[in-house]
Formats: C-alpha cells, sequence, structure tokens
C-alpha cells in the first residue's frame, strides 16, 4: 500500500481534470457576466449557472481533499527547492478551490438579493446567513480578490506544468493523466500509453 | 380642421370631435381597448445589476372618456401577474416566486381610477388605487393624451406614467441593492366602434 505510485489514482486524476474543467469556465463566466453582459435577463441567467458550477466544485473539492488524504503523492523527481514551491502552490490552489466557491456561497446567503442557488438542478442550496449588506460587500470584495489570485496561481500551474514537461523533462505533467503503475512499471506504462497515441 | 389631425392632437380637440361630431348626446361613453397597442410595463434600477424592464401579456381594461367633463372619466386595469416576462423564463419565474410578486397567492394587481382631472390640452391626472400584494395604496398616472389623426376620432392613444414605492406593498426582497422605487408605464389605445 505505501508503495510509490507513479501517477495519481484515476479518481483523483479524474477530479482533477473535472475541477479544471469547472474552474477555469467559471472564473471566465464571474469575469464576462460582470464585465460584459448588460440584459437583465442574461446577467441573471448567467449568474444561475456560475453558482451551480461553483457549489459543484465546492462538492468536487471536499471529495477530492478527502481521496487526497488516503493517497502518497506519486514520485516527482524534482529538485528540494521546486518540490516545495509546488506544494506551497498546490496547498494554495486546494485552500482557493475551498475559499472560491464559500466566499461565493456567502455573498448568495448575505445579500439582500438572496436568488436559490440550485445544485445540479436538484434542491436548493441553503442559504444559512441572514442577509447583511456588510457582509455581503466582505465577501464579494473577498471573492473578486481570491478570483484574481486563483487566475494567477492557475497560470502559474499551467506554465509549471509545461516547465516540468518540456525544461525539465520529469514525469509531472504525466502523472496526472497516465495511468497508476508502480514505480518499477513507469517506463514501460508510458512505453505502452505513447504507443496508443 | 387642420389643426384638429395635427399629432398633438388635445383633449380639447378630441372632446370637440366626440361631442360635437359624433356623439353630440351622451359624452361619456366606454371604448375598446385596443391590445394590439397597449403594453403594461415597469422599470426597475439597481446596484451592480443592469436596470430591469418587464411587462404584462394579460390583462383586462375598461376605459370611459367623457371629452366633455374629464372629471367624469373612468379607467379600471387588472393584470395577471402570471403574466409577467422580464426577459428569460428562470428570471421571470423568480419574479413570480414569493419574493417578488408572489402570483400563487396574489394571482393579480388592479388598478381602479378614483379621480380624473385635466392638466393640460393633451395632459391628464389619474389618481386611484393600486392593488398589489394584497395591499391598496393611493397612485397618480401622468396621462398623455394623443388622438390618432388617422382614426377621425374613433381612437385614442395613452401614455400613463407613475411611480410607486414597493415597500408601501410590502416588496422588501433586495432593498436597498435593488431600488424601492419601480416605475410603471402603461401604453394604451382606445378605440370607440361607433
Amino acid at each position: 500500500m505505501n508503495e510509490r505510485e507513479a501517477a495519481w489514482p484515476l479518481s483523483l486524476r479524474l477530479l482533477h481534470w473535472v475541477s479544471a474543467g469547472l474552474m477555469v469556465p467559471a472564473l471566465g463566466l464571474g469575469v464576462y457576466t460582470v464585465q460584459w453582459v448588460h440584459d437583465p435577463a442574461a446577467r441573471f441567467e448567467l449568474t444561475q449557472t456560475h453558482k451551480g458550477i461553483g457549489i459543484t466544485i465546492l462538492a468536487l473539492t471536499v471529495v477530492r481533499l478527502c481521496r487526497r488524504g488516503f493517497v502518497r503523492a506519486p514520485e516527482a523527481a524534482a529538485a528540494p527547492w521546486l518540490r516545495l514551491a509546488a506544494n506551497a502552490a498546490h496547498a494554495a490552489l486546494y485552500l482557493l478551490l475551498l475559499a472560491m466557491p464559500l466566499s461565493g456561497w456567502l455573498m448568495a446567503t448575505t445579500t439582500p438579493v438572496r436568488v436559490p442557488t440550485i445544485v445540479l438542478g436538484l434542491f436548493a442550496l441553503p442559504y444559512p446567513l441572514a442577509p447583511d449588506l456588510g457582509l455581503y460587500r466582505f465577501a464579494r470584495t473577498a471573492h473578486v480578490a481570491l478570483a484574481v489570485a486563483f487566475a494567477a496561481l492557475i497560470l502559474l500551474h499551467i506554465v509549471a506544468a509545461f516547465g516540468h514537461a518540456l525544461i525539465w523533462r520529469d514525469q509531472t505533467l504525466r502523472r496526472m493523466w497516465r495511468p497508476s503503475r508502480a514505480v518499477g512499471d513507469a517506463g514501460e506504462a508510458y512505453a505502452a500509453m505513447s504507443g496508443a497515441d | 380642421m387642420h389643426k384638429f389631425v395635427s399629432s398633438k392632437s388635445t383633449l380639447a380637440a378630441a372632446a370637440l370631435s366626440l361631442c360635437l361630431l359624433a356623439r353630440p348626446a351622451t359624452c361619456a361613453q366606454s371604448w375598446r381597448i385596443d391590445e394590439a397597442n397597449t403594453r403594461i410595463a415597469f422599470k426597475i434600477d439597481a446596484v451592480g445589476f443592469p436596470t430591469t424592464q418587464g411587462s404584462f401579456a394579460h390583462y383586462s381594461g375598461r376605459i370611459l372618456i367623457d371629452f366633455d367633463r374629464p372629471a367624469k372619466s373612468f379607467t379600471a386595469f387588472t393584470v395577471d401577474s402570471r403574466s409577467v416576462n422580464v426577459g428569460s423564463p428562470s428570471f421571470s419565474d423568480f419574479v413570480k416566486s414569493a419574493a417578488l410578486l408572489n402570483v400563487d397567492r396574489y394571482p393579480t394587481m388592479s388598478f381602479t381610477s378614483t379621480q380624473v382631472e385635466k392638466v393640460d390640452a393633451s395632459t391628464a391626472q389619474v389618481t386611484g388605487n393600486l392593488t398589489m400584494l394584497g395591499v391598496s395604496r393611493p397612485l397618480t398616472l401622468t396621462v398623455n393624451v394623443e388622438r390618432d389623426p388617422l382614426s377621425k376620432g374613433h381612437a385614442v392613444a395613452f401614455v400613463a406614467t407613475g411611480k410607486i414605492a414597493r415597500s408601501d406593498f410590502g416588496m422588501l426582497f433586495g432593498i436597498p441593492l435593488i431600488d424601492d422605487t419601480l416605475e410603471i408605464t402603461v401604453k394604451t389605445r382606445a378605440v370607440s366602434d361607433e
């Protein structure tokens, strides 16, 4: 069980890519809606979609962190400073994956314009706090600031992933998409996958 | 006569037309509401959200006009709250919800005039009671009256505008991010079939 894997398990790889596939549109949709949508009905619809995506990300992140707790990170042949930086960046990404939707939830809960958030078309998200304009304004400022930080960190994450693949030429990027195998089988697994491509 | 059919036709001119030419004896007359030219609309501003405009597709109404004695004129409209449209189905559904129009509990809203005053040749002030969410409050509408020059005195266009404080009716949702003041505009055209 403690043997180091060459790649992340399928569940975490899936959760990573699904989160990425939701997070980037959520950020884009947030900026686009606030900056460029001036039709009230479109604004309403897009905000509802944005909230729905956000709350899905929150649920996925909770599942992901629970799963992550039971998995040792795959082998990564990187310099100690790089590993340290990567760990810090990943911790920040996880933190933001929680803080972004939570600050959005706080906005949706405390705003005087309280519109139900429907989760995956199934049920209305509970709003645990009473409307509070001061708290809403704080939550909105936090949501925007966190979004800027998140966008910057995602960019860094992508640049680093390509850096690993193209400059340092290590297995870091591959372990997020190839099938999980024991270290000894890594070369074989990679060869098999390259062949399949 | 030329003045009579100009686009800035007046209440007085309309009265002349009706009472002297068309209906010399009885001036208080019920007019048919031309649905193709009627729009019951509202507008509300908000902070951090575009100005929302909406309208009601279903309504019924009566217009009685007495051009000789404008004070004898009368109007009443009942609007089907469920027919509200703010541009998209889910946005409209939200406006119909308990937070705003609460249409399940209050399926209609109505306005009944209590007083009509002529202000000038083309303007009248119509005061009445607006009932919304089960609460009745006085509302004064400024009404622009314009006779359709092509109808030979058989059609009059009205544009009525007024403002309400929705909090007066217990609609507190979104205040202060969504304005308390709501602007109402009713454009209609009354047609006499006679």
